[in-house]
């Protein structure tokens, strides 16, 4: 597809002068759905003797009712522990001997499981994907269940309650999202609901759910079509698809939040922390593009508003981060937080953070500041879609929220046609003060001493970023490995 | 409910078809006048080039008294150069939609950028421009210096971080650079400055020394006349020095047992190891077996112990951090207060039983045909492929390390496995450091065998054993 030339101000780099169109190559792919309903999506790659299995199955924790709270997730791990054919724990000891990688995650609109594999042992890959499909329920036991429920404890100890900062994205959650709202609670669960999960709410959830007619299989990489398809048929073909699916009940949702929520928090941290959160468009408005867009502007690394101002310029913040969280059902999340340096004013950081949102407001960002941040937007959609992995992904993702595949062509020129007038006009339907929560963590141990008279020794590393990644990129628990 | 009816699938398993010929990708080595290597590696299809100068100089080289000097250095680097200020770089690199980094790690510094093949070369520009002129602005060395120091407060927050650093602490002398964290400890980091900064680059700077590895598309590219072009100019710099030996002596005596205190703290990190293994090492490929084996595999004797059996755990790991120097053994898990010693038990057992006896022969191959298996899958794209030649001239490994890999793997033996746990695994030697609630788990530990527990917390007394 034709991308637009990026091209460099003359007046700063001598070494950057016109710059040439990178092109990003279509990715093309056949799209079929077997009789008992399983779309299946195959994209040929012969680059790299490697081929990506990707399955997402319609069902997230948006499914989930109260009282089975982080069900989904919990469930996905039950996927690991055996089928008619496979031990338990096998599935994961037979893709590793076989060269392969393998894991599951679980968000709020779906459950995805994948393999990335040497193109020799697609098959088998396949082969594993459907004896659990159609019969996870023959080596479901108490004694599994129980051994996960206590692993998925050990998660959410690990991923959340032993995290300094680390209730953040549930108390959002909770803040943006009505109670009534399928968004409202995270996907890991609580406690509680946990532990009440039954053998029988695990074969339920199964029957209902886990069906080909609710599932889309994409293959991407180094693979010969008609053998796929063969092998599709072969091993899927015998899973009676599930004619009644519920629907998801009505998720709308005002698109703003209609007034200013904030939340103070005591929590074991040496450093307050500002989180922010808005109501933003849902994933596949376009809305949301320019959004996406306008964040790059904003927290996209060292050169952006934010991070200027905060960290570089005033250095009043240790890190500054901000992020979209996209979601098909009523409204996606925009989410950003900077952890303020001993000794400043927690205002004074939150006044700048919100300055800056409020300036994408007042005037149209610079023509050059668009032009770098779709520069690098461009190049990250080359990075990410050069592996299989990412294009399976994806394929299945655009098939199975949006029922088009082909979205995996076009977001990107979707990215670049984002304009300055559009990032206004949509930065004021979400930026606003009625639309918002400020939650404040402070820290609830002493004080400490401003930084060049503490001589405590410890550690390093820069948590914040690659937590976001982490969540953004993977979307949300994962689980195996 | 009115569910699916019965499933038919098919009971037998596939055996795989026939594995396309795979080879590490060649490259390309050209010597410039001045000592500087260029490796290079085309990849067609592969439009986002990565590449990267690699300097033999890390952190383990830096003097005792500037520790961080190298890791904040790095950071420092991209801050401004003579002819850009901090933001005009930033700046001209986004034009270019290119990415621009400098890291430092305990071997190695590292200046690398990540663009598309139509701009490497006014990228390579932006790159030899930070390499050949910084300027280490005070400004910015004194804003990356206090964020290293307030970056320190956070990590005695974080359980795993503190973990990570307390187990260093221990399990190494305090004259040894590995015994703090690389990005260097409060009383140093609060010393730093623009001089120290600028002298830890400057240690590395020697083109004969230097490599430059690059790998992508290179359709069109002539990389060793865009290199000689840009860095055949380079000389030695004064205050460059030859690494030196790293020392790495354990603490006397071992078998430690620390907890650090973290009052209500719901899991309890588990660290237990002692110093472990230089890359440098005749049985690398055993090691890796037996790494796999013990806790690298998601089947791994760890995992299937403490989690997939237990349920004590999200996941239970060991292995080697592979350094210049011996860097350290650990085995690890995150695991529920109260089933603390139970899970140190259960962990320290797999330690002893897997040097007591050979592994079955189905241990052995599926961690040898996983470790072969997935080594392609591990070089789909560049980035990977310029880490890996990165670290084939930062250990001073032979050309063919990379390509006789999966064959020195193939042949790897049970007896081998059981040597190298017996050479390389101690437990006599093992420390280990927690992190969790001592007023829960403190009494539980003595019978663990590791002897008494000192108990840090962290308000009084700190570790800088």
């Amino acid at each position: 597809m034709a991308l637009g030339a990026v091209k460099s101000r003359s007046d700063e780099g001598a070494t950057a002068a016109t710059i040439g169109c990178v092109s990003i190559p279509m990715v093309e792919f056949t799209d079929e759905r077997l009789a008992n309903g399983l779309r299946l999506i195959i994209a040929e790659d012969h680059l790299a003797p490697v081929v990506a299995v990707n399955i997402w199955y319609g069902v997230g924790s948006k499914h989930e009712v109260p009282g089975k709270t982080g069900f989904a997730h919990l469930f996905e791990h039950v996927m690991f522990q055996g089928s008619r054919n496979v031990g338990k724990a096998e599935h994961i000891a037979l893709v590793q001997a076989a060269g392969g990688t393998m894991n599951g995650t679980t968000w709020l609109d779906r459950t995805n499981y994948f393999e990335t594999m040497p193109s020799h042992q697609l098959e088998l890959a396949i082969w594993l994907e459907a004896d659990r499909m159609g019969t996870l329920l023959d080596a479901l036991s108490q004694e599994n269940l129980d051994n996960q429920r206590e692993v998925v404890k050990n998660e959410k100890r690990w991923s959340y309650d032993n995290r300094p900062y680390g209730s953040w994205s549930e108390k959002l959650q909770g803040h943006l999202y009505p109670p009534e709202h399928p968004y409202h609670h995270p996907t890991i669960g609580s406690m509680e609901d946990l532990d009440a999960a039954s053998v029988e709410d695990v074969s339920a959830f199964f029957r209902t759910y886990y069906a080909p007619n609710n599932a889309v299989l994409s293959l991407v990489g180094d693979v010969d079509p008609v053998a796929a398809r063969a092998w599709a048929e072969r091993y899927f073909g015998g899973i009676p698809p599930n004619p009644a699916i519920p629907p998801l009940g009505d998720t709308s949702l005002p698109p703003i939040l209609g007034e200013e929520r904030r939340e103070v928090v005591e929590d074991r941290v040496p450093l307050p922390r500002i989180f922010f959160g808005f109501r933003a468009p849902a994933l596949g408005d376009e809305r949301l593009d320019a959004i996406d867009v306008a964040t790059q502007v904003l927290a996209g690394g060292k050169g952006s508003r934010l991070h200027r101002r905060l960290v570089r310029d005033d250095r009043i913040a240790q890190d500054v981060v901000g992020f979209s969280l996209g979601f098909v059902a009523g409204a996606s999340i925009w989410a950003g937080w900077a952890t303020v340096r001993p000794g400043v004013p927690l205002e004074r950081v939150e006044s700048v953070f919100l300055e800056e949102l409020e300036r994408l407001v007042r005037e149209p960002v610079t023509a050059d500041e668009l032009a770098r941040a779709q520069a690098l937007i461009e190049t990250e959609e080359l990075g990410a879609l050069q592996r299989v992995e990412e294009r399976a992904d994806r394929l299945s993702m655009y098939a199975s929220l949006f029922d088009e595949p082909g979205l995996i062509n076009e977001m990107l020129g979707r990215f670049l046609s984002v304009t300055p007038e559009r990032i206004q006009a949509v930065a004021g339907e979400v930026f606003r003060a009625d639309n918002r929560v400020v939650m404040t963590y402070v820290p609830s141990l002493p004080p400490v001493e401003a930084v060049s008279e503490d001589e405590t020794p410890s550690a390093h590393v820069a948590i914040d970023e690659e937590e976001v990644d982490a969540d953004v990129e993977s979307g949300g628990e994962e689980d195996a490995a | 409910m009115s569910g699916p009816g019965d499933s038919v699938v098919v009971a037998e398993r596939p055996t795989g078809g026939h594995p396309r010929p795979y080879l590490f990708p060649p490259f390309e080595r050209v010597v410039l006048a001045n000592g500087l290597k260029v490796l290079s590696v085309h990849l067609p299809g592969r439009p986002l080039v990565s590449a990267q100068l690699v300097y033999l100089n890390g952190a383990a080289d830096e003097p005792a008294a500037e520790a961080g000097s190298t890791v904040l250095s790095a950071r420092a680097l991209t801050e401004g150069t003579d002819r850009y200020d901090a933001i005009a770089l930033v700046e001209a690199t986004e034009r270019l939609g290119a990415g621009l980094h400098a890291d430092a790690s305990w071997d190695a510094y590292s200046v690398g950028i990540e663009v598309p093949a139509s701009r490497l070369a006014p990228t390579l520009d932006l790159l030899v421009e930070v390499v050949a002129h910084p300027t280490f602005p005070e400004p910015e060395v004194e804003r990356i210096r206090d964020e290293r120091l307030n970056d320190i407060l956070q990590a005695r927050a974080d359980a795993r971080r503190r973990a990570d650093e307390a187990f260093a602490a221990t399990i190494y002398r305090d004259d040894s650079p590995y015994h703090r964290p690389s990005a260097g400890n409060t009383s140093t980091v609060a010393l730093l400055d623009r001089e120290r900064l600028q002298r830890a680059w400057t240690r590395g700077l020697d083109p004969a020394r230097t490599t430059l590895v690059v790998a992508g598309d290179l359709t069109g590219l002539d990389v060793a006349r865009l290199a000689e072009d840009l860095m055949a100019g380079w000389s030695r710099a004064e205050g460059a020095l030859e690494p030196g030996p790293i020392g790495a002596r354990p603490t006397k005596g071992g078998r430690r047992l620390r907890l650090v205190d973290k009052p209500g703290a719901p899991q309890t990190e588990i660290r237990v190891g002692h110093v472990g293994l230089p890359r440098g090492i005749p049985d690398f490929h055993a090691v890796s077996v037996l790494g796999a084996i013990l806790g690298g595999l998601f089947n791994s004797r760890l995992n299937m112990k403490l989690r997939e059996e237990k349920g004590y755990t999200y996941g239970a790991h060991a292995g080697w951090d592979l350094r210049r120097a011996p860097g350290p053994f650990s085995a690890r898990a995150a695991v529920n207060t109260e089933v603390t010693a139970a899970a140190l038990s259960d962990l320290t057992a797999e330690l002893e039983r897997i040097r007591s006896e050979r592994v079955t022969d189905a241990e052995l191959r599926a961690a040898r045909d996983f470790l072969i298996g997935v080594f392609p899958l591990r070089f789909e794209t560049p980035g990977p492929i310029v880490q890996a030649l990165s670290g084939m001239v930062i250990h001073g490994l032979p050309d063919d390390e990379l390509t006789t890999y999966r064959d020195r793997i193939e042949a790897v033996s049970a007896a081998d496995v059981l040597a190298a746990a017996r050479a390389h695994l101690d437990l006599e030697k093992a420390s280990a450091v927690l992190v969790g609630d001592a007023a829960v788990v403190a009494s539980s530990l003595e019978v663990v065998g590791f002897g008494p527990v000192e108990v840090i917390r962290d308000s009084e007394e700190l570790v800088e054993a």
